[in-house]
C-alpha cells in the first residue's frame, strides 16, 4: 500500500472502485488464499480481512493502476503478519530461512532435469496441484503469481517487496523444485526419462 | 511455437552459455518483453539442442500449471458477508 494518500474518494467513488475493480478479483484472491493456507475457513478469513483492509485504505489505491496486484499485496502481507503469527508452526522459521538462504540472485542455470515433455503433458490435475502444494510457501507463491495469475516480474516484485532479480531467481529455483516433484510422479507413472532412452 | 520438430537436426548438442540462454528463454516464456527477443528465441531454438529442450519443457510446465491446477470455488456467502461488514462499519 502506498503511504501517500493521493486524493480522497467520495462515497460514491469508493463504492464504484470496490464493485468494479476489487470485487471482480474475489475468485483469484480466494484461490491464492486457499493455496497459501490449505484451509477453507482460513482462506475465507484471509480474503475477508483483505477486502476490509482494501476498503479501509481505498484512498491509497490509485485508479488506473492494477487493482489485482494491489489486492494481492495486501493479502500476502495479511498472510505473513496475521495468519502466520496466529499459527505457531515452524512456518515462520522456514520463511526466514528461505529469505536469507535462497534470496541470493546467483542461480545455477546449468542444473538440468531429465523430465520429459510428454510426461508433463500427461500429468493429471491433482498431480500438478499436489506437486505445487508441496513446495515451501515462498516458492509456491512465485509460481502461483506468475503462472496461475499471470503477473509480470515487476508486479511480482511489488507484491512481494523483493527486487526483480530475486523474483527471477526465486522463480527459477521454484520451477526446478517443481520439476523434481513432477519427475518423481513421472517415474511412478512408469514414464521413461531421457536417461533411459 | 511453430517449430515443434523433435529431431535435433543441425542443432548443436551443447550450449556455450547455458545460464544466459536459459534465463533469456524463461523470461520470454514469462512474457517479459526484451528487445529482439523473438529473433533471439528463434535462433536459439533452431541452432541449440539444450535450449530447444529446455524451452519446450518449461513451456509444457507452464501450460499444465495454467490449465490443470485444481481451482477452488469461492464460497457463495463470502462476497455478501464482506459487503455486510463494510456496510455495518460505515
Amino acid at each position: 500500500m502506498s503511504e501517500v494518500q493521493r486524493k480522497k474518494y467520495s462515497e460514491q467513488e469508493k463504492s464504484k472502485i470496490f464493485d468494479q475493480e476489487f470485487m471482480p478479483n474475489i475468485d483469484s484472491m480466494y484461490n491464492f488464499a486457499y493455496r497459501l493456507t490449505f484451509d477453507e475457513d482460513d482462506a475465507k478469513d484471509l480474503v475477508q480481512d483483505t477486502y476490509l483492509k482494501a476498503f479501509r485504505f481505498i484512498n491509497s489505491f490509485e485508479q488506473g493502476t492494477n487493482a489485482k496486484a494491489w489486492l494481492f499485496r495486501i493479502l500476502k502481507n495479511s498472510f505473513i503478519n496475521d495468519y502466520r503469527k496466529k499459527s505457531k508452526q515452524p512456518a515462520k522459521i522456514d520463511y526466514q530461512e528461505v529469505e536469507t538462504y535462497y534470496n541470493s540472485d546467483d542461480v545455477d542455470y546449468t542444473s538440468t532435469t531429465d523430465l520429459r515433455v510428454d510426461a508433463v503433458k500427461d500429468m493429471l490435475g491433482d498431480e500438478i496441484s499436489n506437486a505445487l502444494n508441496s513446495l515451501a510457501v515462498d516458492f509456491r507463491t512465485v509460481i502461483i503469481l506468475c503462472d496461475l495469475e499471470g503477473f509480470t516480474y515487476e508486479e511480482m516484485a511489488k507484491i512481494l517487496d523483493i527486487p526483480i532479480g530475486t523474483v527471477r531467481s526465486r522463480l527459477h529455483r521454484a520451477r526446478n523444485l517443481l520439476k523434481d516433484k513432477l519427475r518423481s510422479y513421472a517415474s511412478t507413472m512408469g514414464y521413461g526419462t531421457d536417461e533411459e532412452e | 511455437m511453430d517449430d515443434n520438430s523433435t529431431t535435433s537436426g543441425e542443432r548443436k548438442l551443447s550450449c556455450s552459455d547455458v545460464s544466459k540462454c536459459f534465463q533469456l528463454l524463461e523470461s520470454i516464456l514469462d512474457g517479459e518483453n526484451m528487445p529482439n527477443s523473438k529473433e533471439m528465441l528463434n535462433e536459439k531454438l533452431a541452432k541449440c539442442e539444450p535450449c530447444f529442450k529446455h524451452f519446450h519443457l518449461e513451456q509444457a510446465i507452464r501450460d499444465v500449471l495454467k490449465t490443470k491446477c485444481t481451482k477452488q470455488t469461492v464460497p457463495s456467502e463470502l462476497e455478501a458477508s464482506i459487503r455486510e461488514i463494510i456496510q455495518d462499519k460505515k
